[in-house]
């Protein structure tokens, strides 16, 4: 038996396909790892965009603001300019272009109201002027703080006023709702509080996204708890979703780590399969449809079959040698990946840990970078195996290698789509389609699976199913099979 | 017989309705070589294929070396080296390679038995070069070398001059007499070129459209195929033939009959006296192709 996997490990290897398709795959990873190290660059928040601006212009000479039809329009768009040519002065991401697209941007739409609408009034024009100086003047100064200061103080005063009213009131309904409001002030208030302390600036830091999104996951999670309507599946998943995203957040801008940075090694191994998946499953299937087909096709398949050993026997030497394979392809890419990464980028960002919140024991877990990739390997097995087994299981059936490659690779690429409308749609019979059972990642660490009712039990019976149903009888077709003339 | 190193016992074979195969049933001992002999179409690969378990048998069974073919199918396979149809080897790898896959299948077959395979089939100076690089004829012979790596009793070899020069059909003729003298292997060899079966076989085995018509030892059959010729060289044979109507007219003025040896005088007597001129009189051996296709009939696929 070790024999047979042997001499079939030899056959793979002696052939030129394998090395085209492992220096192709090369390639990529030169590629991607090219692409992220000089042209990545991460929005924070949105830039304005030259497209834009120069139609935004040109629509803007159309309209005529003493037109009732146009005002609206007119107002839109002009402060939109209005705050594209303040921004222009800074650099982009600079935390000055933060505060003027947040802050600024009222106050501008505010004037331009009162400059074209209905109710012009040049008195509160000129003391939106006033405020708007200001401001201008403290982004000039480069004083950060004080932005970050005047968040602090509104957000005090927001919670002593919410304290007040739930003192003044019995309403219960609006009891509810003052809560909610406390708790986001005091969301606010802590937010506010980091900045100051940790003296995290606007702008395009990963701390500062990180505050931002602490701020706007921890609001989401408060608004869904002391929410009055029963939680559906699908916001208890984004419930979820919030959560963690909270908690990561909280530990990057608490540990300073840039944990969500994507173009270095470990952010590109982290996310090894939406980025190298296709390749490792078109190596898989390539070699599991060609390893019984081609036999067939050159004729070498008699040259085998009289050799003391059953039928049964060839066929397994062969499927595992497949299995032995889809081991190595996912390792060849992770190889690959490691040195390519690491000469792009070099190897300091291996020591920074994943973060994974556990939902069953409700803390954050950190895990070595090598052991998360261990876990993703592990959860996308099942996948590459029943792939793998398709092609197989087509080769065997049908003797051609065409069709043994085709098949499995549009029953992947199509699963893709049906697994997303059978989800949005909540079809339930199709809770049985193998392709929303494959991806064991939805079941780590106490999550919520994409549909509601299906648990780790249930999907690894239907992977099991859908294997026997290909593979015995691809041993009984092989072992009853006349071999004809080739 | 508990000696038989092959026994087909009535052997049929359906492609649905479709009777490949009825009733074929023959038997080789150690050292026999057998040659299969068929027109094309006959049936003679599927046999064959019968033979090393490659098709289901529709009825009848095979054994070798006393186990059956299908039910104790690595014990009966163990001791048989074959080519069916073509050499069909890997042709991205290079011979040597494709000789290291088949000796790891085996136990015992060490780097020295290789070696010395490659050098009985002549290879010795190519073995390291790709089989894609080889012609047909040196593919024949990796091929024979493949069948023959691990010892075996018997060797099936289906076509195996295909593609040969007469010189390595004449070396090839050697090394099977060798193998089935000295090694005691028997052999099978399937071929339509009837000439270079005329030496080897001891024994002939034909086959017609699936049935087998004739077995028996190769000088048997060309005894019981009929007298010997004789070859008459007259300067008319036009005039020759209506004296002698069982003559048959062959080209250069020469006639063929078929006469014992007392008729030969009183045939001349009467050339003679009607002014026909005679130049000769031979005798001619009728040759295993001639017999071949007195029993049957031509070449007809159905």
């Amino acid at each position: 038996m070790s024999n047979l996997i042997k001499n079939e490990l030899i056959k793979i290897f002696k052939k030129k396909n394998i090395y085209i398709t492992l220096c192709v795959i090369l390639a990529f990873v030169i590629l991607t790892n090219c692409i992220y190290k000089f042209f990545y660059h991460s929005g924070s928040y949105q830039e304005y965009n030259d497209n834009y601006i120069q139609y935004a212009k040109e629509e803007l000479a159309k309209l005529d603001p003493n037109k009732a039809s146009d005002t609206k329009m007119y107002i839109e768009i002009k402060s939109t300019l209005d705050i594209y040519e303040m921004i222009q002065k800074y650099e982009t991401g600079s935390w000055q272009r933060e505060i003027l697209s947040t802050q600024l941007a009222s106050h501008v739409n505010e004037k331009n109201t009162y400059l074209y609408g209905e109710n012009k009034d040049s008195q509160k024009v000129k003391e939106i002027d006033e405020t708007m100086n200001q401001i201008l003047k403290k982004l000039d100064e480069g004083d950060w703080k004080y932005f970050a200061e005047q968040e602090l103080e509104q957000a005090k005063e927001e919670l002593t006023n919410f304290k007040e009213q739930k003192a003044n009131t019995e309403d219960k309904q609006e009891l509810l709702s003052l809560e909610s409001a406390i708790q986001n002030a005091q969301i606010d208030l802590e937010v506010a509080q980091v900045r100051l302390n940790k003296e995290i600036s606007y702008g395009n830091d990963f701390r500062n996204t990180a505050l931002n999104g602490y701020q706007r996951e921890a609001k989401n999670v408060i608004n869904m708890e002391t929410g009055t309507q029963e939680l559906s599946y699908n916001d208890k998943r984004e419930y979820n979703t919030s959560l963690e995203k909270r908690e990561i957040n909280r530990y990057i801008f608490e540990n300073n780590v840039d944990i969500n940075k994507t173009n270095n090694v470990r952010g590109i191994l982290k996310s090894l399969f939406s980025e190298y998946g296709l390749f490792i499953i078109v190596m898989i299937i390539m070699i599991a449809g060609t390893i019984v087909s081609e036999e067939f096709n050159k004729g070498t398949i008699k040259l085998l079959l009289v050799k003391p050993y059953s039928r049964n026997k060839i066929l397994l030497a062969k499927f595992i040698t497949v299995l032995i394979m889809i081991v190595f392809s996912i390792v060849a890419v992770v190889a690959m990946e490691l040195i390519v990464g690491g000469i792009i980028f070099g190897y300091n960002s291996l020591s920074i840990p994943v973060l994974q919140y556990n939902f069953t024991t409700q803390n954050l877990q950190t895990i070595n970078i090598f052991a998360y990739l261990g876990i993703e390997i592990m959860t996308q097995l099942p996948k590459l195996i029943l792939l793998a087994t398709l092609a197989f299981a087509c080769g065997t059936l049908f003797n051609n290698s065409a069709v043994a490659i085709a098949i499995p690779l549009l029953g992947y690429m199509s699963a893709n789509m049906i697994n997303m409308l059978v989800i949005q749609y909540k079809v339930q019979f199709m809770k049985l389609f193998v392709s929303l059972n494959w991806n064991f990642e939805e079941y780590l660490f106490g999550n919520l699976p994409q549909m509601e009712g299906m648990t780790f039990a249930f999907s690894a019976i239907i992977c099991m199913i859908y294997f026997i149903v290909m593979i015995i009888p691809t041993f009984i077709a092989f072992k009853k099979k006349n071999i004809k003339n080739i | 017989m508990e000696s038989a190193v092959l026994k087909c016992e009535n052997l049929s074979k359906k492609f649905g309705k479709k009777q490949i195969l009825n009733n074929v049933s023959f038997v080789m001992q150690k050292g026999d070589i057998l040659g299969f002999i068929g027109p094309n179409g006959a049936g003679k690969t599927t046999t064959i294929k019968l033979i090393l378990g490659l098709q289901n048998i529709t009825e009848g069974r095979v054994s070798i070396n006393g186990y059956d073919i299908e039910k104790q199918f690595t014990k009966a396979i163990k001791k048989v080296g074959a080519i069916v149809e073509n050499p069909d080897l890997y042709m991205y790898l290079s011979g040597y390679e494709n000789l290291k896959l088949i000796a790891n299948l085996y136990e015992g077959i060490d780097t020295k038995r290789i070696d010395e395979v490659v050098k009985l089939v002549r290879l010795e100076n190519r073995i390291k070069d790709k089989v894609s690089k080889y012609s047909l004829g040196m593919r024949q012979r990796l091929g024979i070398a493949q069948a023959i790596l691990h010892n075996p009793n018997l060797l099936i070899l289906d076509e195996p001059t295909n593609g040969l020069d007469p010189e390595g059909i004449k070396e090839m003729r050697e090394l099977l007499v060798d193998l089935a003298q000295k090694e005691k292997m028997a052999i099978l060899i399937s071929s339509h070129n009837l000439a270079e079966l005329d030496n080897l076989c001891n024994k002939v085995c034909i086959i017609k459209n699936g049935e087998i018509i004739e077995t028996s030892d190769i000088s048997g059959i060309k005894k019981e195929a009929g007298k010997q010729f004789k070859i008459l060289e007259v300067d008319d044979s036009q005039r020759a033939k209506k004296l002698l109507p069982q003559a048959i007219v062959m080209k250069n003025n020469q006639l063929k009959i078929d006469i014992e040896k007392e008729e030969i005088p009183e045939m001349i007597v009467k050339l003679v006296e009607n002014q026909i001129k005679i130049y000769g009189v031979k005798e001619e051996e009728k040759s295993l192709e001639q017999a071949f296709f007195e029993k049957t009939g031509g070449n007809v696929i159905e």
